[in-house]
């Protein structure tokens, strides 16, 4: 329904970063300080413009894997790059320059809730907001058009001045993606994006993922657990167990014998959402 | 067809893990505490000393006051205007400024919004001390200071507001989910631009009821900041007291009462409309 190839005046006002940009993880092993090992020697390289399924049970490392790529989790060794960005070496003010390109999409939607729906979306332009501007609440003209034309972009424009805790869950994730595009990424990453959401609503909420992916030409990472959605609408998967890649090939020829290698178990009804 | 669900049932008997035991710990507590009450109430070892007898013997006394409060004597009205209307601006105007120093404070104090340890220990450590000192010290260190009046009764009040908004504030940001922080840090956001455009309003109720509670506290404090010459109706107290006059002291009690109603009442509207 806001199916994102069908708003042709979306494509090509907004240019992201620099073009779309590969992504590289160079042997990354990340050890949490409780002695975790959450990602295994993880070495793989993301193409500019793909999209791309990172699949997995539970517990598999798969938001490790993604929060490594935008630096919320530092590797303990290998290193991390994401188009020019050495993220893995940055901190400070380069780690931030760097997180404002890599937009991020959360399986919770992570919106301040009384805060309205303009005040969440402009979140995505700190990066490009010095400290003083934010702190006046002075955003400049082209932030809020900015904002305007991603939140028009995901069909949430006219729900700009409500707060975002009175919205549904369908609607908090297309503010948590406008927020996102605000940040005019040149990579989208999403942690479970429809884990919380009804199944007419992730299939929504995917096509718009997948619209971003084809009309702006983002690069695309998003973790699923439901192998259905990894096969309808991402065109390479990669299979995480216990913190190792086990399976990277094309998404949607990916057999449940496949599935059933990633998952060390049986196919079973949860793994897949239906309609 | 009876056979399968008699052998699911017996197959499917979990283990359940054993309950930890808790009335030791429950049994513990309450010996600690009967022991504790029992220490502090015997004088032989320094506790208080609670002298019942002292309370049957001076009853009549305490009878004859009751007695004259309970017919309050109104013709004392007209003169407590003045010293209410004072009462009522010092509460105002240190409700006022306690609560534009509290916004920073609440937010460095918290551990969401600064998580700079240091920092956030010192400015803890401040407030403690502040909250430390009774109000009636800093009243009558500050009638020295700066002399009779209301002044010195605002700068109390200031100060104690400060303590008990701070405190609950802060302790509220920290007991609040802060998801939404994550997605600020993950746009490449400063601490400073995440508390601004997405903390303060999630803080909101919590801070509007703490500065409404202080505001309520003002106007009983500052009935007792009179005593020691710090303006406002407090002085008329401590002169009906120097001449017995408690019918007199019951008018103003209950004006004190109608005033704090009042605040309370404004107070619940506001909190239902930030809801
Ligand atoms: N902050 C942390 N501190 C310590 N251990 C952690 C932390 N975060 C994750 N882990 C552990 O690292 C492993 C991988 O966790 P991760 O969250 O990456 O898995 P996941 O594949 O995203 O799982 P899920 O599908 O449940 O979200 C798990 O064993 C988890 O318990
Ligand atoms: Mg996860």
């Amino acid at each position: 329904m806001n199916d994102l190839t069908t708003r042709p005046e979306a494509e090509g006002d907004m240019p992201s970063a620099s073009g779309p940009w590969p992504v590289e993880l160079d042997d990354v092993t990340v050890r949490y300080p409780n002695g975790v090992v959450a990602l295994k020697n993880v070495s793989l390289t993301v193409g500019a413009g793909e999209m791309v399924a990172v699949v997995g049970l539970s517990g598999s490392g798969k938001s490790t894997m993604i929060r490594t790529i935008n630096g919320l989790v530092a590797p303990t060794s290998g290193s991390v790059r994401v188009g020019p960005h050495a993220v893995s070496e940055l901190r400070g003010r380069a780690l931030r320059h760097a997180r404002g390109d890599i937009g991020m999409i959360f399986q919770g939607f992570n919106l301040a809730d009384r805060a309205s729906v303009f005040h969440n979306a402009l979140v995505g332009r700190f990066s490009h907001m010095p400290t003083w501007r934010t702190t006046l609440g002075l955003a400049t003209e082209a932030d809020r058009a900015m904002v305007m034309r991603s939140l028009d972009s995901v069909g949430m424009l006219e729900k700009v001045w409500h707060r975002a805790g009175a919205l549904s869950g369908g609607q908090k994730q297309r503010v948590a993606i406008a927020r996102a595009l605000s940040q005019e990424p040149a990579v989208m990453l999403a942690d479970e994006p429809v884990a919380s959401l009804d199944p007419p609503t992730a299939h929504s909420v995917m096509a718009d993922l997948a619209a971003i992916n084809a009309s702006r030409g983002l690069t695309v990472l998003v973790n699923l657990h439901l192998m259905d959605l990894a096969r309808q609408y991402t065109t390479r998967m990669i299979g995480l167990r216990a913190g190792e890649v086990v399976y990277d090939g094309p998404a949607a020829s990916a057999t449940d014998a496949d599935f059933e290698a990633i998952y060390g178990r049986p196919v079973q009804a949860r793994d897949r959402l239906g309609e | 067809m009876t056979q399968a669900p008699a052998s699911s049932v017996a197959k499917a008997a979990p283990q359940v893990p054993p309950k930890p035991r808790t009335w030791p710990r429950t049994l513990g507590i309450v010996a600690v505490l009967a022991v504790l009450t029992a220490l502090t109430a015997t004088p032989a070892l320094g506790g208080v000393e609670i002298d019942l007898g002292a309370i049957a013997k001076n009853w009549t006394n305490g009878a004859d006051r009751i007695g004259k409060m309970l017919t309050p004597d109104l013709s004392v009205l007209p003169r407590t205007w003045q010293p209410l209307l004072e009462t009522l601006q010092m509460a105002v105007v240190g409700a006022a400024i306690s609560a534009a120093l509290a916004i920073p404070l609440s937010l460095w104090a918290a551990r969401p919004t600064n998580p700079n340890a240091p920092f956030r220990a010192a400015v803890r450590f401040v407030l403690n001390v502040i909250r430390a000192v009774p109000d009636l010290v800093y009243a009558t260190i500050l009638v020295a200071m700066v002399g009779v009046g209301a002044l010195p009764g605002v700068i109390t009040l200031v100060l104690f507001d400060i303590g008990i908004v701070v405190k609950l504030v802060s302790e509220a940001i920290d007991s609040a989910d802060a998801a939404y922080m994550e997605a600020g840090r993950a746009a490449g956001g400063t601490q400073s631009q995440i508390n601004r455009l997405t903390a303060l309003p999630q803080t909101w109720p919590a801070y509007v009821s703490q500065v409404m509670y202080s505001l309520e506290l003002n106007v009983r404090i500052s009935a007792i900041l009179g005593l020691v010459g710090a303006g406002g109706i407090g002085r008329l107290i401590d002169e009906m007291r120097g001449f017995y006059r408690y019918d007199a002291l019951s008018t103003i009690v209950l004006e004190i009462l109608i005033v704090v109603v009042l605040i309370e009442l404004a107070s619940n509207v506001l909190r239902k409309r930030l809801r």
